[in-house]
């Protein structure tokens, strides 16, 4: 049995790492063009460079998108986790007249083609006086994140049975310590994947936020709108380079904190 | 859902803020610049004078990647002072109401713009746009990769480039091209005519490879070997192949180059009418325009720039020329049904078979 | 009912409301201005005279029901060596393959086209190693290539609902049925596949439901005999400015939608599978 075990194991790492080469190959082609002395994304190579990094630097309005879009980001994920998960909840602990309405009609915006809901909101805000700014953007995007965290934190709750919260009301607790100290602690891996999808949505979405975004441009506004000038690409190209490298130092830079604090709180392993 | 004072609530919400938004508010003048710009414009070397002299206002701008966007975010409500179109959408800015007359006379650096290009933007005896930069669209050809270079728009059909064509995914560039290989007038076309031209599209479908819609995209298929002729490539794209050492020739086909031409116009609701016109004139100023022009190969508005170009640009393009302007084919700008038709032509030539 | 008030009223403000006026623009004669405000039923009369426009709906489903199959095949065996042989890297694990989801989506696809494309990365290898003579855009430009691309980007996607159905599973579960005498596959398929369906069936809606209507992918890669349905809408607001046509084959796919998802839900109910195995 261990031995099938361990095998699994290695097949099943295996199996990732080609995943994971699969969706990083096209990165890696990325990081490898932006040092190229061209403008053009083109075989064969020309020769290295590091202009664009130069000009990246200097490119303020370009700065400027990443900030807006870092903050959209983070609003519109932040709103739709909550909104998504109140929704999933509801749905998967209680049962009201309606309830399959609600959830097809809530799937809905998965299908809206975004260049609907972009004109549309639009006729809407500015019928209602509302200036367009980045917080618009934000609305848009959590319209659409909504299902996505519904979905999944809905499907994470499926898995433990609600009789583990009426056990905890039973004892005494209210519905908000349920609610806090069972519910959400049990979903916390939902949570989290519910975020990242969010934030990864909100990141590159280009036509809600050129819709929606007044004078602050987001990144990808800025960028698909820079590709009408080939001699522009490159700095797109490294920018892509950046962000990619930053966010894996991120993300290793969290899993060793994470090490660091497992090493510390050892004894207070929950599961 | 059976929610009654929940709906309620909702519906007292969106009356709120319905009503807060009726409020209005008086906006001081002159006191900032909105742009509905192309990105790639907002660099302040194409705008030098205006920061000279309003070093206090920075202009902020809200980009587009194509006019049919502009012109959609300006018809919903969006607020803006100055926006960037080309001559194919001038028309419709000015049928809808949503700029206003320029007084040329205010601009010290007019008298420089090529009477054919100012021309375009005048309608009913009243300048509603001030032209700034042009270009032709064309055919770009790998020559190391076909083995007869073709000389007209009417070569795109022939079978010997099958699987190694790309035209721009426009409804009214193609409609325009193909009416022109026909012989037909594109502005005039009877029903049977347009029938015609529509034919004639669904004809080219087997020689495409695909419709191309940036010119990053067209560049990066020319410079792979997947395309052999690009349809509609402007001059940026073959000055950047030809700079990067490619085999490219840009034709100048039997029935002409296509040419298309932008320029700014005036909101008619802006409350900065001032700085507008310092923003164009610092814009149509001989070396703003000469920067632009070397940055992006495009043609310049002004025939004051030209001296400033990049020599080996003017030859490369022919700027040098002014007849050039008279040889090639500008688009018109269109009215509402035009428009119109020839997307509705282009969608379903797309769905066609 | 109080928790599901706030995204009922997000929802109803800014997606209902927008989806009404949208829906108002079918029955319209025009875009802007005196023809928006005018009754016509043009839009109705091009959809039944373009036979080309449907058959494209039904090409973009079945393209959306190949992507949800082949991203949820490709995903499952992730989320399950992540859930149960990754340990405590695997949320981290998790997001590494979310990650190149932050590059621009467009830049992606230009530098997938540097791998298939005619001089690219993969004819320079079978060139080199002798298996073809002439380079070829090999899966570009083709309905498969907007099928390939789809999966590329949405396996990481669909991963995400099956891991996290997958965590929640109780390993005594497994123990206890190990103990009893199953073997792996035996209590892969009666345990572990049953009680993570309800991940698998999000992952088919999230995955299903926006490629239906997708139009970027076929635009870049699709070719000619690529375009979708999405396109087709795309094209009516972006490009040709006819927002009645839009708005008419945008209700048209809506409504494919909301039915379909409420007779799926009746017989797979999302809420109760899985629960009790």
């Amino acid at each position: 049995m261990a031995e099938a075990r361990v095998a699994a194991r290695w097949a099943g790492a295996g199996y990732y790492a080609l995943l994971a080469l699969f969706l990083y190959m096209p990165i890696f082609l990325l990081i490898v063009f932006s040092f190229n002395d061209s403008v053009i994304l083109a075989f064969p190579l020309k020769g290295f460079t590091l202009e664009w990094y130069h000009e990246l630097l200097q490119a303020e309005e370009l700065l400027a998108s990443i900030k807006n879009s870092l903050l959209v980001g983070f609003l519109a994920s932040a709103v739709s986790l909550a909104l998504g998960t109140l929704a999933a909840i509801a749905i998967m602990r209680f049962r009201f007249r309606g309830r399959d309405t609600f959830l097809s009609f809530a799937s809905l915006p998965l299908v809206i083609p975004y260049v609907v809901l972009g004109v549309a909101l639009l006729i809407l805000f500015s019928a209602l006086g509302i200036d367009l700014y980045l917080w618009t953007v934000a609305i848009g995007h959590v319209v659409i994140n909504v299902p996505y965290v519904m979905l999944i934190v809905a499907a994470r709750l499926a898995g433990f049975q609600a009789n583990l919260e009426e056990a905890a009301m039973d004892l005494g607790a209210t519905y908000w310590v349920t609610l806090t100290k069972v519910t959400l602690p049990l979903s916390a891996p939902a949570l989290v994947a519910a975020f990242l999808s969010s934030f990864t949505t909100s990141f590159d979405e280009f036509t809600l936020a050129f819709f929606l975004a007044g004078t602050q441009n987001t990144l990808p506004v800025y960028l698909y709108s820079q590709l009408r000038f080939p001699s522009r690409l490159p700095l797109a190209v490294s920018l892509a380079a950046v962000v990619m490298v930053v966010s894996i130092l991120i993300l290793l830079l969290s899993e060793w904190l994470r090490r660091i604090g497992a090493g510390a709180s050892k004894t207070k392993g929950i599961k | 859902m059976r929610n009654g004072p929940l709906f309620r609530l909702g519906i007292v919400i969106v009356l709120g803020l319905t009503l807060a938004g009726c409020g209005g508010t008086t906006v001081a003048q002159n006191t900032e610049l909105i742009l509905l710009e192309w990105s790639g414009y907002e660099l302040p070397e194409f705008w030098e004078p205006f920061e000279a002299q309003h070093p206090e206002i920075e202009p902020k701008y809200s980009f587009f990647a194509e006019d049919t966007e502009a012109f959609s975010k300006a018809q919903s409500g969006f607020e803006f002072d100055l926006i960037h179109p080309c001559s194919s959408y001038w028309k419709l800015y000015v049928d809808a109401g949503l700029v206003q007359p320029i007084d040329t006379s205010r601009l010290s650096n007019w008298s420089g713009v090529y009477e054919s290009l100012a021309s375009q933007g005048n309608f009913d005896g009243q300048q509603f746009f001030i032209p700034w930069e042009w270009g032709y669209e064309s055919i770009l050809v790998r020559t190391d990769l076909v083995e007869e270079v073709p000389t007209s728009w009417a070569d795109l059909w022939d079978p010997q480039y099958a699987g190694h064509v790309a035209v721009f995914d426009s409804g009214e560039s193609n409609f325009v091209m193909a009416a022109s290989v026909l012989g037909i007038d594109p502005y005039a076309a009877t029903p049977e005519q347009v029938e015609q031209v529509k034919q004639k599209l669904l004809e080219l479908k087997p020689n495409l490879l695909t419709y191309w819609t940036d010119y990053t995209e067209i560049n990066q298929l020319v410079a792979q070997g997947d395309v052999w002729l690009a349809g509609q490539a402007w001059n940026d794209a073959y000055a950047a192949l030809y700079d990067e050492g490619y085999e490219v020739e840009y034709l100048n086909p039997e029935e002409g180059r296509l040419g298309w031409l932008c320029g700014f116009g005036i909101s008619a609701n802006s409350a900065n009418v001032d700085l507008a016109y310092d923003y164009i004139n610092a814009a149509l100023d001989a070396q703003s325009m000469a920067n632009m022009g070397n940055a992006y190969y495009y043609g310049v508005a002004n025939a004051d720039a030209v001296p400033l170009l990049d020599p080996y640009f003017v030859e490369l393009m022919e700027m040098g020329d002014p007849s050039i302007l008279n040889d090639t084919v500008f688009y018109q700008s269109l009215t509402d049904e035009q428009r119109e038709l020839f997307a509705t032509i282009w969608s379903e030539v797309k769905a066609g078979q | 009912m109080f928790l599901l008030s706030p995204p009922a009223l997000t929802l109803l403000v800014f997606f209902f409301v927008p989806l009404v006026i949208m829906a108002s623009y079918t029955v319209r004669e025009g875009t802007f201005g005196v023809a928006s405000r005018t009754f016509s039923l043009d839009s109705f009369r091009t959809l039944t005279e373009n036979p080309g426009f449907l058959r494209l709906l039904k090409d973009s489903m079945v393209l959306s029901l190949q992507t949800s199959f082949f991203a949820i095949l490709l995903a499952y065996p992730v989320a399950y060596f992540l859930v149960f042989h990754a340990g405590k890297r695997r949320m981290s694990l998790l997001t590494l393959l979310i990650v190149p989801a932050w590059t621009s989506y467009l830049l992606r696809i230009l530098a997938w086209k540097l791998i298939l494309g005619s001089n690219g990365v993969l004819n320079y290898t079978l060139l080199n190693l002798g298996w073809i003579d002439e380079g070829v855009p090999i899966f570009l430009y083709s309905r498969t290539a907007v099928l390939i691309t789809l999966v590329y980007v949405w396996v990481p996607f669909a991963a995400l609902p099956i891991f996290s159905s997958l965590e929640r599973i109780q390993r005594h579960l497994l123990e206890a049925a190990s103990d009893l005498g199953a073997k792996p596959w035996e209590s892969f398929l009666r345990v572990t596949l049953p009680l993570s369906f309800p991940g698998i069936l999000a992952a088919f809606f999230f995955v299903s439901i926006p490629t239906v209507g997708e139009w970027v992918t076929p635009t870049l890669v699709g070719g000619v005999d690529g375009i979708m349905y999405g396109n087709l809408i795309q094209d009516q607001f972006s490009r040709a400015l006819n927002w009645p046509m839009g708005a008419l084959l945008s209700m048209v796919l809506l409504v494919i939608v909301l039915v379909a998802v409420m007779v799926f839900n009746r017989f797979v109910n999302i809420t109760e599978v899985g629960a009790y195995g």
